[in-house]
């Protein structure tokens, strides 16, 4: 694969890659026939993003420029931090490049970015590949029944009467009104944190069609990447939402060139404490405490009606038996837990997500009865270890 | 109790929220006091013994407020008094300087709050946005309400109009680099000189023709003081406190009001206060106590 990519274009580019970097820590490019995509996952598996650029996107593209026979597309994934390198300040990149090549070769182990500045500067950066793998979410963002179509500045002018160390939002949406607040996690101290509630008409966006009221909460950080890269892009944000538990979907496109969907896992909404903001805490806790013992289950709240059958059953929790496999409409069900459906050739699936083998984790309480064994045998005579010495004494001094 | 404000003018409004400001960058926490006339915000020292607060701050609600219901306890008790991160305050009413309107309130969401109710134009259309943020706060009971009466100041025995604040910040802060002590000396002929001493420089700031608004002289000083000071000057009527510079500069970082006038009172090697009025009849009074060897 080889393409050009003019002068205005790259500030896209950097503007994607900055955005995508506050997601995940690697970003996965593929390269198909009409079309680059880049994707990144972050770590805890509740965000994912895509940015497609169409072949319009570029000034020249050729997808089979090594001629290899292989007709699948190209892809790799890089780190993060080394694409972070080679656009550096998106906001002055447009002035000093003209052009950009990038270059991908099968039978190489880097990736080729190659800056042409002005006066005749020609930056290139060998990027390493570190795998040959593509990652893929599955999600719905056209049959859903609540869609918001913002202006780029209403949303950022809302959160930012938030604390920076708010780190979730809720968004209640119904239809006649869209109302942000910060979530309050119950280990937090309420009378340390001030709760703000934004109140936003829907006469303020674009278009604001809300099918069934719902309400959702995601995390910030990614939800101010998002806006930041609309914002400095000038396009307008749509919101794909359906209810709590579902991905939301959001949406920055220029309608030729390219298309960016993000991806937010949503957790679950606290029914009655979420009417108002004033009383939220006594079902949140009780899901809390249900989440928290189940480590980074906060992220897979969709899990919770799965998960307190397990409890009951001895933890099968990582086990994942019912994961729908290649069945792609139920996957949305199953946001983060299998956001990532199998490679596109459904052949090298990710590592990670290959759970399908893992053995079922070793029920705690057969652990425990086999630690403590001889105090629940119903047999146990605690003369049978008179005059075995259990334990020596120790020296007298 | 009871508690309900409504603030409708834009220049009250902006006001309000940098007063908010610099009691955020002194303190951490404050106090806030409610009468039927004035909120009071109140700063105290950290560890708060019978000393006297760092910062009274008055607030007129007639000139503020649009509306302004309050009751108290009872009948004999009539203020309310509770206590709140300043910086909560400051960083919720940023957004005051465009707002319309701000309504505060006092609320029981679980924890008492100080709620307000911001509601500010939108970017594109003729719309408003509300904005509630539910601050929480200690309401502090009646056996405390001593710790935060106003403080009795002994009399000063010199009071200074100040030049301009920004001047005088810059001033402070080129100093503060290099001490962290300030002596501020004052003179009945309307002189004021700021000087610090580290082992290598003296250095001092003279600003001259300064209106004295009151002055209960003359000063007694002791033989061993006198030798520092130039000869011409007559020591009797020429007053001087030693003060943390951090804490002046703190203070100094008010210019962002819009003040009419600032006046500095000391009290001879003890107490320097800085007083600072607004055309709303905000007055914001800070107490610097002096640093004696």
């Amino acid at each position: 694969m080889k393409c050009h990519v003019p002068g205005a274009n790259v500030k896209v580019l950097a503007r994607t890659v900055h955005a995508l970097a506050r997601f995940g820590d690697e970003l996965y490019l593929e390269s198909l026939p009409d079309c680059i995509l880049l994707r990144t996952l972050n770590a805890a598996e509740s965000a994912y993003a895509m940015v497609k650029f169409n072949k319009n996107f570029f000034s020249y593209f050729n997808y089979n420029f090594y001629s290899t026979e292989d007709n699948e597309g190209l892809k790799c994934k890089i780190s993060m931090k080394s694409a972070l390198n080679t656009f550096k300040s998106p906001a002055h990149i447009e002035k000093q490049v003209e052009n950009l090549e990038i270059k991908l070769d099968p039978e190489s182990c880097k990736l080729i970015f190659q800056l042409k500045c002005r006066h005749g500067i020609v930056k290139t950066h060998f990027v390493s590949i570190l795998d040959c793998k593509a990652m893929q979410a599955v999600y719905t963002k056209d049959s859903v029944p609540n869609r918001i179509s913002s202006p780029q500045r209403i949303l950022s002018d809302a959160l930012s009467n938030f604390q920076s160390s708010d780190d979730q939002v809720t968004l209640e949406a119904t239809s006649h009104s869209l109302i942000l607040r910060n979530y309050i996690d119950c280990s937090i101290d309420l009378t340390k944190v001030i709760r703000t509630q934004i109140s936003l008409k829907p006469a303020e966006f674009d278009s604001y069609l809300i099918g069934a009221d719902t309400t959702i909460t995601f995390s910030l950080k990614e939800f101010r990447a998002l806006l930041t890269f609309s914002e400095a892009l000038n396009l307008p944000l749509q919101l794909h939402f359906e209810t709590t538990g579902r991905p939301a979907v959001f949406i920055v496109h220029n309608g030729t060139t390219f298309e960016a969907h993000f991806v937010l896992a949503t957790t679950k909404p606290d029914n009655a404490s979420q009417t108002t903001a004033t009383q939220n805490t006594n079902v949140e806790r009780n899901k809390r405490k249900d989440t928290s013992t189940l480590g980074s289950a906060k992220k897979k709240p969709h899990l919770e009606t799965d998960i307190s059958k397990c409890l009951d059953e001895d933890s099968h929790l990582f086990n994942f038996v019912d994961m729908p496999g290649e069945n792609e409409i139920n996957l949305s069900n199953k946001l983060s837990g299998s956001i990532i459906k199998d490679n596109v050739n459904g052949k090298d699936r990710i590592d990670l997500m290959d759970c399908d083998n893992i053995p079922a984790s070793p029920a705690a309480r057969t652990m425990i009865k086999s630690v403590f064994k001889r105090c629940f045998e119903s047999t146990f005579d605690p003369r049978s270890i008179q005059g075995a010495v259990l334990a020596e004494n120790s020296d007298s001094d | 109790m009871k508690f309900r404000a409504v603030m409708i003018d834009a220049g009250p409004m902006r006001e309000f929220s940098n007063v908010v400001t610099i009691i955020s960058k002194l303190s951490k926490e404050c106090v806030l006091r409610l009468t039927d006339d004035h909120l009071y915000f109140i700063v105290s020292e950290e560890n708060s013994g019978p000393s006297p607060p760092v910062l009274w701050c008055e607030i007129p609600q007639r000139m503020f407020c649009s509306e302004y219901q309050m009751i108290g306890l009872d009948e004999e008790h009539k203020d309310i008094y509770m206590a709140l991160s300043s910086g909560n305050l400051a960083r919720s009413l940023v957004t005051l300087k465009t707002a319309k309107s701000l309504k505060m309130k006092l609320t029981k969401k679980q924890c008492p709050c100080l709620t307000l109710e911001i509601e500010t134009p939108c970017v594109l259309s003729q719309q408003t946005r509300q904005v509630t943020h539910d601050i929480p706060v200690t309401v502090i009971p009646r056996k405390l309400w001593s710790d935060y009466h106003e403080p009795r100041i002994p009399d000063p025995d010199i009071s200074i109009e100040l030049p301009s604040l920004k001047q005088l910040r810059t001033t402070i802060d080129r100093m503060r680099t290099m001490a962290s002590e300030v002596v501020i000396r004052a003179s009945a002929e309307g002189r004021l000189t700021l000087q610090i001493k580290t082992d290598m420089a003296k250095v001092s700031t003279r600003f001259k023709g300064l209106n004295v608004e009151a002055f209960a002289g003359p000063i007694e000083h002791s033989d061993s003081e006198t030798e520092e000071t130039q000869a011409n000057e007559d020591m009797s009527r020429i007053c001087y406190c030693r003060v943390d510079a951090k804490k002046l500069s703190m203070f100094l970082s008010a210019e962002q009001i819009a003040s009419n006038r600032t006046v500095c009172s000391v009290v001879h090697k003890k107490l320097v206060i800085l007083c600072l009025q607004t055309d709303e009849n905000v007055k914001l009074q800070c107490f610097i106590s002096g640093i004696v060897y």
